[in-house]
């Protein structure tokens, strides 16, 4: 229920470029430049830094789950599913 | 000498390995885990090669990773294969950098070369080579390509020998090198960076002094030590491409063209539903209804046999009949000919019949695996099953699971939360497995005919209730607290390689024919016996002793009370001792009820003998709901003993399991029981 008002909101506001803010706000096609992340589980932490979400590097939204969640972000070459609320804790630099 | 194979999931390393081996290849567990262990020759060579799992990371927080770290640091492979897909360079060069901070010679298998052009990417592998300073070879492992050339350069021992290259910050270097001076660990390099990155394997070997140089270069560059090392990894790498290779921007893919139908927002899901219709309709409805009369008929004889539910003339004398004719002629006994006939020989009947829609099953599940569809099934699941404290990744070994409960068990351990990986242990087994497919289409297909594929559909979506169900009571009162994540990679679309696919099809088949062959065989022998004995070891002829006075028909009379209400208010022991079992094989349900009917000696099939003639649509669909809920085979028993960690909690989920395949069947059965 909650989630589903969050994406409501979200909808109604689109982060222009050079605007900050989570990964999870984005709208599909998108791309922005991760800041920082913060988060507490460990082993979540390490397999970011794995799959290539450093500081710097750019992403883009590039496809939704048919229900709207889990996302497919393009990063270094390649595509990652991720969660919307795993998404939450990555900060972002919006660049289109 | 001994060879690593590691690289990526998805970068085509199985496909390699069964290049390299051809059939030469020994398939076992890594200690302690379930995670499948291969081992292979390589052809024309004495040179042993193991296939590590499919990683991306040498970090400690995966079973595979572990394994994989371990393999490397203590098995000490004489070279490392890492095989690599050229056509997302960056993030495969992570592991890659990592391989090479060990003490051990690394070459790289540049794969995919031949969808390079294709996909608008370059790579100058000399410039590559030099970068990275190592022996690079360009191959299709889907091709063949190439291939060769590496087994060559492995054979002679022509590559770069491993030479530690300096990737880091000048700061950074300066600090691994004073710590790998003073440290007396094997692979110097690789545990000096684990030490800064502060990794939970290489905390004892921390100290002050090295804190202080650490915090000092989280200070300077602005970031904790984890990430710094993960940062100039990519730093390196990414200078590296820009280098030696080049990229067009080719617009949208065929891979993106295939997600705006596969993944569409409202057509996504009944595509889905669709596909698997199709695969289910394929295999049990028009293979099946096309061949299990047939097959049947090889073993038993026939004069006709039905075709689409339609009598087709087809006179074959069957092997049953052959062989029982030929012992007679021979002067052989008749409990012996009995022994031969309707122990062995319909028991391995029974179980035939269904072999070629399992092969049809299986084909459709390596084709949907690999064109990279089943990645999508569990990304578009996820949401779903995240409600239920599952993950996406649960659905991977659910549909391995529907070809069989064990390797869908082993499968589980891809879920990287550890409740959740149990959860997925303990619920795979729920999913309608091949060796289930013979009860279903034996009940199936006599009660429901022309309807069966519906029925077959029908329980499917059964099971997935049951899954979902379960799961939400297992997360509401054995695993509470769990916390879980979904990050997978989305891998492109590829043409399925027959290569593969027919290897994968041929494997799972085998093992189901040696399975059929071997314990089913003894299983029926068994059976044939204690229906053929009495207490007193009379043998049953038919005129003095009746099958209702053998041994088989005391043990079910003992327990047929539990089986009374969803057998619409029958007691019988036969369906009881058939149902039981199911644990030593699932098809073994089958061989059973076509042993107890066969030796009851009216000679009609399994529903027309007056033994199992009582069943009804009802009682058949809730003794199907039964077995195929109730606890698993042995084998998948042993499998989820392993994953669960303990025999408590695998005794725990047996009981679990069997207490809803017998609240589900009694209530099915009561209903028809009341209606009819």
């Amino acid at each position: 229920m909650r989630e589903r008002r969050r994406n409501r909101q979200r909808k109604g506001i689109r982060l222009q470029p050079g605007s900050e803010g989570h990964l999870s706000d984005l709208d599909r096609g998108q791309k922005a430049i991760v800041l920082d992340f913060h988060n507490d589980n460990a082993a979540l932490r390490r397999r970011l830094l794995d799959m290539g979400i450093t500081k710097g590097v750019v992403v883009e939204i590039k496809k939704i789950a048919p229900l709207g969640d889990p996302i497919d972000i393009r990063l270094r070459g390649y595509e990652l599913c991720i969660r919307r609320k795993d998404m939450q804790s990555i900060d972002i630099k919006v660049i289109e | 000498m001994k060879i690593a194979l590691v690289g990526n999931q998805n970068s085509g390393k199985t496909t390699l390995f069964n290049t390299l081996t051809g059939t030469n290849q020994k398939v076992g567990n890594w200690p302690g885990v379930t995670i499948e262990r291969k081992e292979g020759v390589i052809v024309g060579t004495e040179i042993e090669i193991v296939d590590l799992p499919g990683v991306y990371s040498l970090s400690p927080y995966s079973t595979e990773e572990e394994i994989s770290r371990q393999f490397a640091m203590e098995e000490k492979p004489d070279l490392i294969i890492n095989i690599i897909d050229a056509t997302s360079l960056e993030r495969s060069l992570y592991l890659t950098t990592q391989l090479l901070e060990l003490d051990t010679d690394v070459i790289i298998a540049l794969n995919m070369s031949d969808v390079l052009e294709k996909s608008g990417i370059t790579v100058n592998i000399d410039c590559l080579s030099k970068r990275l300073n190592t022996t690079i070879v360009s191959i299709s492992a889907k091709k063949n390509i190439g291939v060769d050339e590496l087994i060559e350069i492995v054979k002679k021992g022509s590559y770069k020998k491993n030479k530690h290259d300096f990737i880091y910050d000048e700061e950074i270097e300066n600090v691994i090198s004073s710590i790998a001076a003073n440290i007396n660990v094997a692979h110097k390099r690789f545990a000096a960076v684990k030490i800064i990155e502060k990794d939970r394997d290489y905390r004892p070997l921390i100290t002050e002094e090295i804190t202080e140089k650490v915090s000092a270069l989280e200070k300077m560059y602005e970031m904790d030590s984890e990430q710094l090392i993960a940062d100039q990894r990519y730093r390196h790498i990414v200078r590296i491409k820009e280098e030696c290779s080049t990229q067009v921007d080719k617009g949208e893919t065929i891979t993106d063209k295939l997600d705006r139908i596969f993944l569409h927002k409202y057509f996504g899901l009944p595509i889905f539903a669709l596909i698997m219709a199709v695969v289910y309709f394929l295999s049990v409805g028009l293979i099946g209804g096309l061949t299990v009369d047939f097959v049947a008929a090889l073993f038993d004889g026939a004069e006709t046999i039905e075709i689409f539910g339609r009598e087709t003339p087809f006179a074959i004398a069957g092997l049953g009949p052959l062989v029982a004719q030929g012992l007679e002629n021979i002067g052989a006994s008749p409990w012996a000919i009995s022994l031969v006939v309707d122990g062995i020989i319909a028991g391995f009947g029974a179980v035939s019949s269904f072999l070629p829609q399992l092969v049809i099953l299986f084909l459709c599940l390596a084709l949907l695996e690999t064109t990279g569809y089943m990645s999508r099934i569990s990304f578009f699941l996820d949401r779903i099953f995240k409600k239920f404290g599952l993950s996406g990744k649960s659905l991977i070994p659910f549909i391995v699971g529907s070809g069989c409960s064990v390797p869908g068990i082993m499968a589980s351990r891809t879920v990287e939360n550890e409740e959740e990986r149990k959860m997925t242990a303990i619920l795979t087994p729920f999913v309608p497995c091949s060796a289930k497919l013979p009860i279903i289409a034996l009940f199936a297909g006599y009660f429901f005919s022309q309807f069966a594929w519906l029925i077959t559909l029908s329980l499917y979506f059964f099971a997935i209730i049951v899954i979902l169900v379960s799961a939400m009571i297992l997360k509401k009162f054995v695993y509470k607290n769990s916390f879980s994540s979904y990050l997978s990679e989305l891998p492109n679309y590829h043409a399925p390689s027959a290569v593969y696919v027919f290897r994968d099809v041929s494997d799972k088949t085998w093992s189901f024919i040696k399975r059929a062959g071997t314990i089913i065989v003894l299983c029926s022998i068994a059976v044939w016996f204690l229906a053929s004995f009495t207490w007193t070891f009379n043998y049953i002829d038919g005129e003095i002793y009746h099958i209702e006075n053998s041994i088989l028909a005391g043990i079910g009379n003992a327990f047929a009370w539990l089986f009374y209400p969803m057998l619409g208010g029958t007691w019988s022991w036969g369906a009881t001792v058939s149902a039981v079992q199911g644990l030593i094989a699932k098809e073994q349900v089958v061989s059973s009820l076509e042993v107890i009917a066969g030796l009851e000696g009216s000679g009609e099939a399994i529903f027309e003998s007056g033994i199992f003639g009582f069943f009804t649509g009802w009682s058949a669909y809730a003794f199907m709901v039964f077995n195929l809920f109730s606890a698993p085979c042995f084998a998948a028993i042993g499998a989820m003993r392993k994953e669960l960690g303990s025999t408590k909690a695998m005794f725990k989920a047996i009981f679990f399991q069997t207490g809803i395949a017998w609240t589900l069947a009694t209530i099915i059965g009561m209903i028809g029981w009341m209606v009819v």
